[in-house]
């Protein structure tokens, strides 16, 4: 499976001046591995280290993969239909006014270690959560109106949250990993949670509930997993599962290099960038994969404008800017401008959507289908900025006052997506007779203007979207410090954000799905008529894996019932 | 000798004092912090960030929270690495060893073949050998690191005679003592290749020129008027003093020993403390940042330290306890 001959793939067009393969030369080719002499075992690969092995502290994907297999928590989502579905807990109830939630947990449940799972462990979860020497951000997510949620032990196998109110958030916010009182307890108590499961902690050392033990660990090379072979979880006829015997996580921090991997068989699991994509279709037979397509991008890259009249404010004087950035005229002429077309061509390979909402289309519950995207049409443009009176003098585009439309365009340096984005972005609006100042900068540069000098004019960014759409409060809320257009306000500074703010609190209220939903469709409708982002194009997704991979279910929140992936015998 | 010992070793202290505080303050100076990227992340609150914050003595004056680190760092406490939350002493354990081994074994690489082919292009120099082999070392020197390395990776994939990257293989675990020190040796070909060819035009040329200089040396006529066989010349009297600036040079190897094959490292997936600083530069991970300053300093004082006593053991023209006295 591994030689390609000849191929020209990928970066191989830019590399062929140096490589002496001529397609009639024999190249010795490795014996192919063959499915049986495989075994069960799995081999995927992960960009960067993980950074802790303690799951309550994870804020980075890299952990969070390394440690998916080991432990559990009382619900997770399902992939493939966005719904919560027990795990630990096997149902939950609420109280009439949905301000208790009850968990009834599985009695079968044994911690790596061999002893039982019990409601204790998940009250100890909970305190270590909200304890003030533990940072966290699900302590933050669950404290509502200033109150922590409180959860306590009924008897072994109950646990009881309490609500200071209805909190409707709760279930998709609960999918922390539970982790033993009786090898955790003792550090909570002293002080020291927070150093616990560092990655120098011998693997064996990590006790959890899941399908998996960590069995090794190398630095920068690879996380090795074998089976637990008292995983609670049967499949329909009574087999233990995972099937599964092994599975290795290889540590790849150069994209180039795992696409290499993956090729050379050195992988199962790949999940190609766009431009990958048709070389591995085109291949597919000889490398013996399959190459599917799972979905659209959960997250959103859009431009945001300075509302910030910190920034404008000079001497007195105000920049006409802000005028500007928040006339809906100025911003629909944009979104009117943006070649989205050109986007998925030039940036995706082909392979994009134009994003309407800020909420991604693969969110089903929340995503608002019924928006209408700004059609890319030029002529529209002008006539949407000639109503709002900005108008061109020799080519130059100018407001009423006679102010010469020009602004910065920034983007963090080294993205390459952002900065072919920003490129067409620059172009696009410059047909317009704006001037459009490119400015790639650092990361942190950047996030140091968004978050502490306001000092930006326009920014090219990009969030990762999750299925509950109340973590995205802290953007949506015009108090919130991730509120970009003009964070940490003390009032509302227009009506639309003032009634965003309470669309958010109801929204997190309201424990009636579908009223629930409407909610949040109006948010999307407000945020796509006042444009405080303009939405780009979002990636349509794929995987790449070996034919002898069976029942491997992806989905762009992750993979439907992985406990059951087999190796073909 | 030994005063002088002492007076390099105490004339340490300062430059080591000087270099960290740059250090410490520059990183600062950057725009942003550890926390930006954190900071992007709406499912991550500015409460948890504020607290990771005060962990790590970020509302300290930046002063303080030098001499903190100074403080901790004369004891032996390198500081926690903001990203991993594991002492950093820990996380550069960790990957040294390989870093060294990579290190160590391109010197060789790069030092048992630049040295030999110097001296036999400048025995007959501008001839065609001489033409050919500068041609190859100039073309490893100018082609870019990460491009070789990306080339001979292809190469090991179309091929199949060496692993597409990683330190080791997958089954390194079960193999013998034996099979481990092989397969590591395979992993280790095409990196040293990559890395070993960039320095030895630079070493190969210095050769040549040294040897080339010193054949027209006045003493080397006494030499041959004494009658001694050419073959004696040319290994006792030219090889020997066309050597000495090659112990400088090893000595100055020694600070980038644990430095700069990040690139190299990343497209190879090398486990080494390359990419980790690379990581840990880019995220503003000061104390990592700190430790690998702390270390590549002390590294490369060191080197020279060693490199200028070993010659005044090769050269007897260098004499530093007179020196000293000339003061």
């Amino acid at each position: 499976m591994i030689a390609r001959r000849g191929a020209a793939f990928g970066f191989a067009a830019w590399l062929a001046w140096g490589c002496a393969s001529d397609p009639s030369t024999p190249t010795s080719t490795p014996a192919p591995v063959t499915a049986s002499k495989r075994g069960q075992q799995l081999t995927t690969a992960t960009i960067s280290d993980p950074k802790t092995f303690n799951p309550i502290l994870v804020t980075d994907s890299a952990s969070g993969m390394a440690l998916g297999d080991l432990f559990e928590a009382l619900v997770r989502m399902n992939p493939k239909t966005t719904e919560t579905e027990p795990q630990l807990a096997e149902r939950w109830e609420y109280n009439a006014d949905g301000t208790v939630c009850t968990f009834y947990l599985r009695k079968d449940v044994r911690w790596h270690d061999g002893k039982p799972f019990t409601a204790r462990d998940v009250a100890f979860t909970y305190k270590a959560i909200f304890d003030d020497r533990v940072p966290n951000s699900t302590k933050h997510v669950l404290t509502i109106d200033g109150k922590p949620i409180k959860v306590e032990a009924i008897d072994d196998f109950t646990v009881r949250f309490q609500l200071p109110r209805p909190f409707a958030p709760l279930l998709n916010s609960i999918s922390t990993e539970i982790v033993p009182e009786h090898i955790l307890g003792e550090s909570l108590a002293n002080g020291t949670f927070a150093q616990q499961w560092g990655i120098d902690t011998p693997p064996e050392k990590l006790i959890g509930t899941g399908p998996y033990r960590m069995a090794q660990y190398v630095p920068a090379q690879y996380v090795r997993f074998k089976r637990n072979p008292d995983y609670w979880k049967r499949d329909d006829s009574g087999q233990p599962l995972p099937y599964l015997e092994e599975q290795t996580l290889l540590i790849v921090p150069n994209q180039d290099t795992l696409f290499l991997k993956f090729r050379a068989g050195q992988t199962d699991i790949h999940q190609p960038r766009p431009e990958e994509i048709a070389d591995l279709q085109r291949d597919s037979q000889q490398l013996n994969i399959t190459v599917r397509e799972i979905g659209i991008d959960t997250g959103t890259q859009f431009v945001v404008f300075n509302r910030s009249p910190k920034h404008y404010e000079r001497e007195g004087k105000r920049d006409p800017q802000l005028t500007w950035f928040t006339d809906k005229h100025f911003l629909q002429g944009l979104a009117h401008a943006i070649d989205k077309q050109s986007m998925t061509v030039n940036c995706f390979s082909g392979y994009g959507v134009p994003a309407v909402a800020d909420i991604s289309p693969e969110n089903k519950l929340f995503h608002n289908p019924n928006l209408a995207d700004y059609s890319y049409n030029l002529d529209e443009a002008r006539r949407v900025l000639a109503e709002g009176g900005y108008a061109l003098k020799d080519g130059v585009l100018r407001d009423r006052d006679g102010n010469a439309i020009e602004f910065s365009l920034y983007t963090n340096s080294g993205n390459q997506l952002r900065e072919q984005m920003s490129a067409i972005l620059k172009e696009d609006w410059t047909k317009l007779g704006m001037k459009v100042n490119y400015r790639p900068l650092d990361f942190p540069a950047l996030v140091e203007k968004i978050d502490t000098t306001f000092d930006w004019d326009a920014i090219l960014i990009g969030f990762t979207g999750g299925i509950e759409p109340h973590n995205g409060a802290n953007m949506l809320r015009s108090s919130g410090n991730l509120h970009m257009w003009n964070p940490n306000q003390t009032t509302p500074a227009t009506d639309w954000e003032k009634t965003i703010d309470t669309l958010v609190e109801e929204g997190s209220r309201e424990l009636d799905i579908e009223k629930r939903r409407r909610v949040y469709w109006k948010i999307q409708e407000i945020l796509h008529i006042e444009l405080p982002m303009i939405q780009t194009v979002r990636q349509r997704m794929f995987v790449a894996v070996k034919n002898y991979v069976q029942n491997y279910e992806p989905y762009v929140w992750g993979v439907y019932r992985p406990e059951r992936i087999r190796i073909a015998e | 000798m030994g005063p002088y010992l002492l007076r390099r070793l105490a004339h340490m202290v300062p430059l080591l004092l000087g270099i960290t505080f740059l250090s410490f303050f520059v990183i600062n100076l950057a725009p942003g912090d550890f926390f930006s990227t954190l900071k992007m992340n709406p499912s991550i609150r500015p409460e948890t960030i504020a607290e990771l914050q005060r962990q790590f003595g970020y509302g300290e004056p930046l002063l303080t929270r030098y001499f903190k680190w100074l403080w901790r760092a004369l004891h032996f406490d390198l500081g926690m690495s903001l990203a991993y939350r594991v002492n950093v002493a820990e996380l550069i354990g960790m990957r040294v060893f390989n870093t060294v081994i990579l290190s160590v074994a391109s010197m060789v690489f790069t030092w048992s073949l630049a040295i030999p082919i110097g001296i036999l292009v400048a025995l007959r120099p501008d001839s065609f050998t001489d033409r050919v082999l500068s041609f190859v070392a100039f073309f490893g020197m100018s082609v870019p690191n990460f491009f070789l390395a990306f080339l001979l990776m292809y190469a090991a994939l179309q091929t199949g005679w060496f692993p597409v990257g990683g330190s080791t293989s997958i089954d390194y675990d079960s193999l013998g003592v034996g099979g481990r020190l092989l397969d590591r040796a395979h992993h280790l070909i095409l990196p040293v290749i990559v890395l070993g060819t960039s320095g030895m035009a630079s070493l190969m040329r210095l050769m040549r020129a040294n040897i080339i200089e010193m054949k027209r040396a006045e003493f080397l006529l006494t030499a041959r008027a004494k009658g001694l066989p050419e073959r004696v010349v040319v290994l006792k009297h030219i090889l020997r003093n066309a050597l000495n600036p090659f112990i400088t040079l090893a000595g100055y190897e020694l600070g980038s020993l644990l430095g700069g094959a990040a690139l190299v490292e990343a497209v190879m997936n090398l486990q080494g403390l390359g990419t980790l600083m690379l990581d840990a530069v880019r995220s503003l991970d000061i104390y990592l940042v700190m430790a690998s300053v702390l270390i590549g300093s002390l590294l490369l004082l060191i080197g020279n330290l060693f490199a200028d006593v070993a010659l005044t053991l090769v050269d007897p023209r260098i004499d530093f306890t007179r020196l000293e006295a000339d003061r």
